[in-house]
């Protein structure tokens, strides 16, 4: 799986960061929101990426208007190759591959969504309250930080999953997608806490801060007005980045029949049940496969421009987070 | 820190990986177990390098003792290296292995107790078979493993343990096996696919049956000795000098390999890296058929039926008589489930044609019965329905209970359909199309795939059947040998729908079906017929199975091979030291 | 430095407690707990489950479970047999004397499983982790120095392709390419080997070792090369635009010294620490490339318990492989620390 480094990068003290110019951590302005387009918009790279990941949630959206149902089998048309009629061809059932590959998109897409939004709100409540807090809660949440990032998350993933479909609750049948995606989540947050808290380490020592609290700003205000917009840049590289690791995560869970259970398509499931034939028929294999390597390159270049576009002279995101 | 350091630190790491390369390279068997018998040396510099296959499994076998775990991969090396009182061969005959004759009525062997309903087994053994450290095979070695195994703490069930009140020696190479009531099965009481002869003076039974050390290095009395296991990759088995039917075995060398993944395993075979594939499958067999140098041995018989099991408790419940499955309690419903499933499409589409329908359980040799075959037929499967009371009256595609027996007013027909995993892609496909084709009827089927080890866990850990936790399961299952007895006990009697003491998990209860099975346990082959052929009429009528097609049993195997059949009663290396390579 | 040793190992100390708790209250969520999956077979004896829990200790409230789980019960006085007599001392050691418990599948004791197939998984990741480093520092440094060159260009999208592909896939595309299509021109036979450690019967035992190596190994690689080659860029180019470096070329010295010695030596600090947290996966494995190409490692059994509910074995691996996580934390704060004395004193 994921190199485990690929979550844990050192990040930057705020004296480090402090030497390097702050021409980034301007209080909040209504140009900046124009000026981060401008920067983004150089990358060739990110540019491609956000047009094929937004071709793709199109494709995925629109999936219920094809003229095939993605559960139902066709026993005249097993096994086909990818034609006119059927561009991926069909399974073993006689299902239109695209189909199945989009809806198969759309629960994995749905349960990135879901790690995302999950593991930001664990992720930047912890990493708030531990940046904004002092010495005994921060090195407390830190630890706990610590703790939960020296699991083995895939393996941990696992055996959660393993207890679950043991445990006899409705919740968890009824709603494979959003078990997956909490549990997912739960094991991802850690990367935001300790992002959001180096941010709040950082700001929160400059100068337009303290003049901020000196001129009698409460603790809310500060850290609405004045933190969290410069926080959001990395915050949403980071997201991207989670959403990349979510996919990642949920298709390795789902290959070994520990995530989303057929017949509700995901694009794990779908190389998991293509492994009897894929030397045979190869195109049940590639295509999962192929969707899979897109969405994650794509994520991955957008990630890179919204980080320069965030922040060109690399003060927020210095020494490690490449 | 200075760059001496640095590049120090940079030096021993590279050192350490080519350490690591080179250690490897030279430790092979550092790390295997090795066993404690006699090991054949070949000193004749000139003889021929010495003959080998290589069979291929998907898992590596938790130990040689089957009776245990029961995965199959168990018995498949256990019969390579052990032997028990008898075997059984792919027609249902039974053959002598440690046993000199087989006891019977006729050669005084069998005595039966008519009176007090009991028998006596006396069975004579072979004199001439030795364990590999040379010690003979005796009757005290059967009746150690029949004290490991009956010890309530670290023993084991077996077939006909509750029949058995004792088992005593009469002399080196005689026992008696004292049941306390009449059992058919008792030919295969010692031996068979799960069960042999375990050596008392090298196992340790305070160890227990269930953990001993000797089920993972055992001492041999058949035609391999292990060599070597390295755990999770291979088995060595080399030939056994003092095999009784020396100069059998034709093969010097088997390996046994542990390939998880079953297109590399079809692979394997194609390339000649491999002579056997243990229980290859359908989608295997349809590949391979066309392979020059690969055969399939198909075994005669069929064994394993497909079936959907009927839960006529309600969801989470026992008692079906108390609670009721507000659905399937009603037998017409069950009926008309069996007139909605097209199973000759199942079969020609997913098994690749190589299934066969099977609608009784007494479809085979010597008990096979005339019961008609129920036919495809969804309109009568409608009719059946709207006459027990289900329609769909608000359009939805569902039907609705509006007059039914067993449920309240206005309860939908919505049912989960469970099955396991381990079985792999063809049986999830099966229960993708039989949700559809009930869903054509009107029924709405949530499908759900579990892990074995979470179906059939005992109630205590949450096992779904024995917990009940189910509406319709579809698995595959058979009884191997030619007696049905133990096994139609353990899925229909009344007895066995106590949670933990049987399989009879759609907890279904019949009282004529009850008194016709006690009838069974005769040894009038005649009347057992008869007795079988009535039960496989209330069985029809009632559906608290529903049998749709036997799944195949076949091995591939290598065209330099002869000798090898594959069967249903047992694992493919039944008859290994009759295999030859051409 | 005492001072942030001593500190950083009580954290570590009350990492792993509360991480040994977290697992063991896991664990025990699931309905009937550790017993689940010891009815493997389709033969239970009636009764037995009560028997089980007795000896198993079942019975006993989970804080009793969790404090014998960690230090055994051979100094208390049990129920051995289950029948509801306490009549002797238990067996069980505790996970601190190293008893983990024994395996539902085998009966073995974990420890012995797990080490029997821990030699094959370390065997493995070491040599993918130090092929991947092999190329992947020469690459990255190469790429920062000839910064938007070709090379560069070709790399950077490399690193991005790489860390997208799902290993799982990879694995089986490259046995249908090396063992299924392409075949060795001078024995007619498949050019790799589909898996497994070695071949029984081969003669060339290194020869034979690096044939079987060369598809896991690439496997596993790619991604780590992908990482690891984008982060020493960025590493290098961080240092290489540093105002020491200016004074060191102002002051005339060696372009290739300056490059060589000082950016060099400073762009791997941090990548020395992110591979100190990359060793647990030298132990943990990776499960699919493990399954794919019959490897009878760590990753393999670690799936194999989970579908088996071997839940003595699942919990024994993800111990060790959390405390090495968390050893290999520690080992990488300390280093970072000693190799930058900045961190010390913040």
């Amino acid at each position: 799986m994921c190199s485990a480094s690929m979550n844990q990068t050192p990040i930057p003290t705020p004296q480090e960061a402090l030497r390097s110019s702050p021409v980034a951590l301007l209080p909040s302005n209504p140009g900046r929101a124009a000026m981060i387009w401008r920067r983004f918009r150089k990358h060739p790279g990110a540019i491609a990426g956000l047009l094929v990941l937004c071709l793709l949630i199109l494709a995925v959206v629109l999936v219920d208007f094809s003229p095939y149902d993605g559960n139902a089998s066709n026993m005249n048309e097993l096994l086909l190759p990818p034609s006119w009629q059927h561009p991926m061809g069909t399974d073993a059932l006689g299902r239109d591959l695209l189909t199945r590959v989009l809806l198969g998109g759309r629960v994995s897409l749905t349960v990135g969504l879901i790690v995302v939004v999950i593991s930001l709100g664990i992720g930047v409540s912890v990493g708030a309250l531990a940046g904004f807090s002092s010495g005994r809660v921060d090195g407390f949440l830190m630890r706990i930080t610590d703790m939960f990032l020296s699991l083995p998350s895939f393996m941990v993933l696992i055996l959660i999953s393993a207890i679950l479909r043991e445990v006899e609750a409705p919740f968890f049948e009824k709603n494979n997608i959003l078990t997956i995606g909490l549990v997912i989540g739960l094991l991802g947050w850690m990367t935001f806490a300790r992002l959001v808290r180096a941010v709040f380490l950082i700001l929160r020592e400059m100068d337009y801060i303290t003049a901020s609290r000196c001129l009698g700003a409460s603790g809310l205000t500060i850290v609405t007005s004045h933190i969290l917009p410069n926080a959001i840049g990395p915050i949403i590289v980071e997201s991207t980045l989670e959403l990349g690791y979510a996919i990642i995560e949920e298709s390795g869970l789902s290959f070994l029949g520990f995530g989303i259970q057929p017949p509700t398509p995901s694009w794990g499931n779908l190389l998991s049940s293509a492994q009897d034939h894929f030397i045979a028929y190869p195109w049940l294999a590639i295509f999962p496969g192929l969707m899979i390597f897109l969405t994650i390159i794509s994520v991955n270049y957008i990630g890179d421009g919204l980080r320069d576009a965030f922040d060109p002279y690399k003060v927020l995101t210095k020494v490690g987070n490449v | 820190m200075s760059r001496k350091t640095l590049l120090r630190g940079l030096i021993m790491v590279c050192l350490l990986g080519i350490l690591v390369f080179t250690l490897t390279s030279c430790q092979t068997a550092e790390k295997t177990e090795q066993t404690q018998s006699p090991q054949p040396v070949i000193t004749d510099t000139k003889a021929p390098s010495p003959s080998s296959i290589t069979i291929l499994i998907a898992e590596d076998p938790p130990s040689f003792n089957a009776m245990i775990s029961d995965t199959g991969y168990d018995a498949l090396v256990m019969e390579l290296a052990m032997l028990g009182l008898t075997d059984i061969d792919p027609q249902g005959n039974i053959i002598p292995e440690l046993a000199a004759e087989l006891p019977s009525q006729e050669n005084g062997g069998v005595i039966l107790d008519e009176e007090n309903g009991t028998m006596s087994v006396t069975w004579k053994m072979r004199n001439d078979v030795h364990w590999a450290d040379g010690k003979p095979v005796t009757a005290d070695d059967v009746i150690f493993t029949w004290n490991a195994i009956k010890n309530p703490d670290t023993g084991s069930w077996i077939p006909g343990i509750e029949s058995i009140d004792s088992v005593d020696k009469v002399d080196d190479y005689s026992f008696t096996v004292q049941y306390n009531t009449i059992y058919p099965g008792y030919l295969m009481q010692f031996g068979g696919e799960q069960l042999v002869i375990w050596p008392a003076h090298y196992c340790n039974a305070d160890q227990g049956f269930a953990a001993w050390d000797c089920g993972r290095k055992p001492l041999s009395d058949g035609p391999y000795i292990l060599e070597d296991w390295e755990a999770g990759d291979h088995m060595t088995f080399v030939r056994n000098p003092t095999y009784y039917q020396a100069p059998k075995p034709n093969i010097d060398q088997v390996i046994v390999r542990t390939v998880p993944d079953a297109s590399v395993r079809k692979t394997m075979i194609i390339k000649g890296d491999a002579d056997v594939i243990m229980w290859t499958t359908e989608p295997i067999v349809h590949d391979l058929e066309n392979e020059a140098n690969v055969k399939i041995s198909f075994s005669p018989q069929n064994r394993w039926v497909m079936r959907l099991f009927f839960n006529t408790a309600a969801k989470g419940t026992v008692d079906s008589a108390a609670t009721p499955h507000p659905i399937l309690s009603d037998v017409r419903v069950r009926q008309a489930i069996r007139l909605a499933i097209d199973v000759d499409t199942i079969s020609k589409n997913i098994w690749f044609g190589y299934s066969k329908p099977v609608w009784t359980e007494f479809f085979r040799y010597p008990y096979a019965c005339d019961i008609p075959r129920t036919l495809y037929d969804p309109q009568a499967a409608t009719k059946l329905l709207e006459e027990a009371g289900w329609t769909d009256q608000n359009g939805d595609g569902v039907r609705e209970c509006h007059g039914c027996k067993s449920a309240e007013e206005g309860y939908p027909m919505e049912m989960e359909l469970i099955t396991y995993s381990e079985y792999g892609e063809p049986l999830v496909l099966t229960q993708q199309l039989i949700g559809e084709m009930l869903g054509k009827v009107g029924m709405k089927l949530t499908l759900t795939v579990v892990e074995g080890s979470v179906l059939w866990a005992d109630s205590a850990s949450g096992g779904i059947e024995q917990t009940g936790n189910f509406d319709i399961d579809l698995y595959d299952d058979g009884y191997g040998g030619v007696d049905p007895t133990d096994f139609i006990w353990s899925y229909y009697s009344a007895d066995a729908a106590t949670p933990d003491y049987g399989w009879n998990v759609g907890r279904w209860m019949n009282e004529d079906f009850n008194s016709l099975l006690n009838e069974a346990y005769t040894l009038d082959e005649a009347h057992r017929k008869e007795v079988f052929c009535q039960m496989a009429k209330i069985l029809d009528q009632e559906v608290p199975m529903l049998l749709m097609f036997s799944t195949i049993n076949a091995e591939a195997y290598s065209a330099r091979l002869e000798g090898v059949q594959s069967t249903v009663n047992d694992l493919v290396t039944w008859n290994v030291a009759d295999w030859k390579i051409k | 430095m005492g001072q942030y040793v001593v500190r950083r190992l009580l954290q570590t100390l009350g990492m792993l407690l509360l991480l040994s708790i977290l697992l063991f209250a896991l664990v025990n969520l699931a309905p009937g707990g550790p017993l689940a999956g010891y009815g493997q077979s389709r033969h239970i004896l009636p009764d037995r489950a009560e028997i089980l829990k007795r000896q198993f200790g079942l019975d006993k409230p989970l804080t009793v479970q969790y404090l014998i789980w960690l230090v055994g019960n051979d100094w208390m006085r049990v129920d051995a047999n289950g029948d509801g007599i306490i009549d002797g001392y238990g067996t069980r050691r505790g996970i601190l004397r190293g008893d983990f418990g024994f395996s539902f599948r085998t009966r073995q004791p974990v420890l012995v499983e797990i080490r029997q197939r821990l030699w094959n998984t370390i065997y493995l990741m070491s040599v993918t982790l130090l092929v991947a480093l092999g190329i992947a520092i020469p690459i990255g440094i190469i790429s920062a120095a000839r910064q938007y060159s070709l090379f560069d260009i070709v790399v950077t999208t490399f690193s991005f392709a790489g860390q997208a592909v799902p290993d799982f896939w990879l694995g089986l595309i490259l046995i249908l390419i090396f063992y299924g299509w392409l075949i060795n021109p001078f024995t007619g036979e498949p050019l790799l080997p589909s898996g497994g450690m070695y071949s029984l019967e081969s003669q060339l035992v290194v020869l034979d070792r690096i044939k079987h190596l060369i598809l896991p190994v690439t496997t596993g690689a790619l991604g780590w090369i992908a990482w690891y080659s984008r982060f020493m860029r960025s590493s290098m180019l961080d240092v290489i635009h540093q105002d020491y470096l200016r004074t060191a070329r102002a002051k005339g010295a060696n372009q290739r010294i300056v490059l060589f010695h000082h950016a060099l030596r400073n762009a791997l600090i941090p990548l020395v620490t992110l591979f100190a947290l990359d060793l647990p996966y030298i132990f943990g494995g990776s499960v699919f490339i493990e399954t794919i190409f019959a490897w009878p490692g760590m990753g393999r059994l670690y799936y194999q318990a989970a579908t088996q509910r071997d839940y003595p074995l699942l919990i024994a691996i993800l111990i060790i492989g959390a405390g090495l996580m968390i050893l290999s934390n520690l080992l990488a704060d300390l280093l970072y620390a000693y190799l930058d004395p900045r961190i010390r004193y913040s």
